[in-house]
């Protein structure tokens, strides 16, 4: 097979020129078509430009949306055809399956700790950085850095800080260790610790970025509020939580709702750090197992439709909590 | 006002506040300081490892300077992982990686700019509720999609090809990337295409010639996000690509892990492999960084 470079790569250059040009011809005819059937000119216009997402949405989301909620309910190896068998794969989930709930149990125990952790650590950082200190577009760049690294990178270096042998975590902690006389973590290799590593390791990735967003929140806090505060004699405390986070908690909610999210969808780590067979593994790596490790296509739709259930009852779950924590501005009577 | 409000407060005080000011922002910046450090020592300690002989990686102390400066990892990493891939050279991994990522960022650059321009300036009916459908496909968690997607690009016969990478791209793109165009076009003023629509210009004109001028900087903050995006994914073409020879660097990371066996992990080769990766990004941070952080900072202050 000729693999240079120009042979793997012209395929694909064309049909990409292809496409974009299909794309862009398709908007302009849709243009002239509607416009000939005598449709407002802002309308065939709005439609035409619009139009690329509508056939991207149809085809890469709603069709398999819809075809993975059938799938759930089927049997399918990719190479016989799709055979129903109902409610079997949910049921299997919930009762056969020995990996899911320590599969569910390390996913949801990751969340619950790397969000409100992460967020915690963003708004301390956050409100030192609004302290007026010198130089703090040098501060927001270290500050940012982590998040802007492959996820990957960031996951082999955190391997690496927490080799038990000779990893720089365990070489600081030595002193630790050597006064309670105890074997050094094995941290990534211990089923128990496995978790609160990827939290750690989560942290150092998110937190600093979340704090740069918490900035900007903060610095749209009007600095009236805080003078009229003063006049009355308002405590530090009193501002903090009468002003600040109030007026922060915009923000933090939609840090909040993204962070949960992402942190159950976990995946390329997982990919970089072996976790320990004991410790189960996070809900999105099974399903890649299940699908493209065991080709059981069938099954991993099933898991795939339960973590969109998740997901969405948990974040409709922070929705409805919001009314009773975040203030909006335009509420105010 | 400030000011009164400040002096009113200090004057009964006087000496007393004015050393708790100092001791304040004194502990301000041993904080600031303590966690520039967490952040900061990982990544020395990743740049310090890559430039270890193998026989330094377990000594203690660690040596953070080392003795001598093993430059030659950041050659010999990927010598190696070309010993096990056959054809997968720096440079090939490289231009993978840079031709997956330019095309991808190109194609949907073009189409976002155009839809959003739709969403933002035109009325049409069933926009506002197309428009939420496309927000709520945030939530979508990309798993859940990732299945048909494939069995549509296996019927087509184009698995092992770059092409599951690149050509979506072109239908619309992300959601968060039209949204955060359209925050842009809503900025503009609407006298700018009125007074051009009684110039005489059409729509393709004023798209052309007068919105993407006006959104340059947005342009320029989502370019740099979609660059990113690209160049840090893996778990697009872990599924997609087969052959050894057209992985790009993530994965080619990936595989020289695995190919690695568990008592002699080349640490030093892996972080000289990671330091490379993450070598254009970082690089790109310094010389955007605004653009990365007002990007991001749009949907989570004013969202």
């Amino acid at each position: 097979m000729d693999n240079s470079i120009w042979a793997t790569y012209s395929p694909t250059l064309l049909r990409w020129i292809l496409l974009g040009g299909i794309t862009l011809g398709a908007m302009v005819l849709l243009n002239r078509l509607l416009t000939a059937l005598g449709i407002r000119r802002e309308t065939a216009t709005g439609f035409s430009l619009v139009l690329p997402w509508v056939l991207g949405f149809s085809i890469f989301s709603l069709y398999p949306f819809i075809y993975s909620l059938y799938l759930s309910f089927t049997e399918y190896n990719i190479f016989q055809p799709p055979r129903w068998i109902g409610l079997a794969n949910y049921i299997t989930m919930f009762t056969a399956d020995r990996s899911f709930w320590p599969s569910l149990r390390l996913t949801l125990f990751y969340s619950a700790l790397n969000v409100p952790l992460g967020l915690a650590g963003a708004l301390g950082v956050a409100l030192l950085l609004n302290r007026s200190v010198r130089g703090i577009g040098v501060w927001r760049t270290i500050y940012y850095l982590p998040a802007v690294l492959p996820v990957a990178a960031v996951a082999l270096l955190w391997r690496w800080m927490f080799s038990p042998s000779s990893g720089l975590i365990n070489f600081v902690l030595q002193p630790i260790y050597r006064l309670l006389n105890v074997e050094p973590l094995a941290w990534f290799t211990d089923p128990d610790l496995v978790m609160p590593a990827y939290v750690i390791m989560g942290m150092w990735g998110v937190f600093g970025a979340n704090a740069v967003i918490l900035l900007a929140g903060l610095k749209n806090i009007p600095k009236h509020l805080y003078e009229a505060a003063d006049i009355d004699g308002a405590g530090t405390m009193q501002k903090f939580s009468n002003i600040t986070i109030p007026m922060l908690s915009s923000a933090l909610f939609y840090n909040l709702v993204t962070g949960v999210i992402a942190s159950l969808q976990i995946f390329t780590q997982a990919f970089f750090i072996t976790i320990p067979n004991r410790a189960g593994q996070f809900i999105n790596v099974r399903i890649y197992q299940e699908a493209f490790t065991f080709r059981h296509m069938g099954y991993a739709s099933a898991l795939a439709w339960f973590l969109l259930l998740l997901i969405l009852l948990l974040t409709l779950f922070i929705f409805r909590s919001s009314s009773l924590w975040v203030f909006y501005e335009t509420e105010r009577k | 006002m400030a000011t009164t409000a400040r002096q009113l407060s200090t004057v009964p005080l006087g000496e007393n506040v004015r050393f708790q000011r100092a001791l304040g922002s004194v502990i301000t910046y041993v904080l600031l300081a303590l966690f520039s450090l967490l952040v900061l020592v990982p990544f020395a300690f990743m740049i310090s490892t890559s430039l270890k002989l193998e026989s330094q990686l377990f000594s203690w102390p660690i040596q953070w300077i080392p003795n001598p400066v093993a430059w030659q990892n950041y050659l010999n990493a990927f010598r190696e992982l070309n010993n096990i891939a056959p054809g997968l050279t720096f440079g090939r991994i490289i231009a993978n990686t840079l031709f997956i990522t330019l095309l991808a960022m190109v194609a949907e650059l073009v189409a976002v700019t155009l839809v959003a321009y739709g969403f933002s300036r035109f009325r049409f009916p069933g926009r506002d509720v197309l428009f939420i459908v496309m927000l709520s496909t945030m939530m979508l968690p990309g798993i859940i999609t990732l299945i048909p997607t494939f069995l549509i690009w296996r019927t087509l016969g184009l698995i092992d090809t770059y092409d599951p990478l690149v050509m979506a791209a072109w239908l619309g793109g992300g959601a968060w990337a039209v949204f955060l165009l359209r925050q842009f076009y809503l900025t503009i003023p609407r006298d700018f295409e009125e007074a051009a629509l009684i110039d005489g210009a059409n729509t393709f004109q004023i798209y052309f010639f007068i919105m993407l001028p006006l959104i340059k900087p947005a342009l320029l903050a989502l370019g740099v996000l979609i660059f990113q995006a690209n160049w840090n994914n893996f778990m697009t073409p872990l599924i997609y690509l087969n052959t050894t020879i057209k992985f790009p660097i993530v994965v080619a990371l990936k595989f020289f892990q695995e190919s690695l066996s568990k008592e002699a992990p080349k640490w030093h080769y892996m972080m000289a492999m990671s330091a490379v990766m993450s070598a254009p990004i970082l690089l790109l941070f310094f010389l955007a960084q605004r653009y990365f952080i007002e990007g991001l900072t749009v949907g989570g202050v004013k969202g």
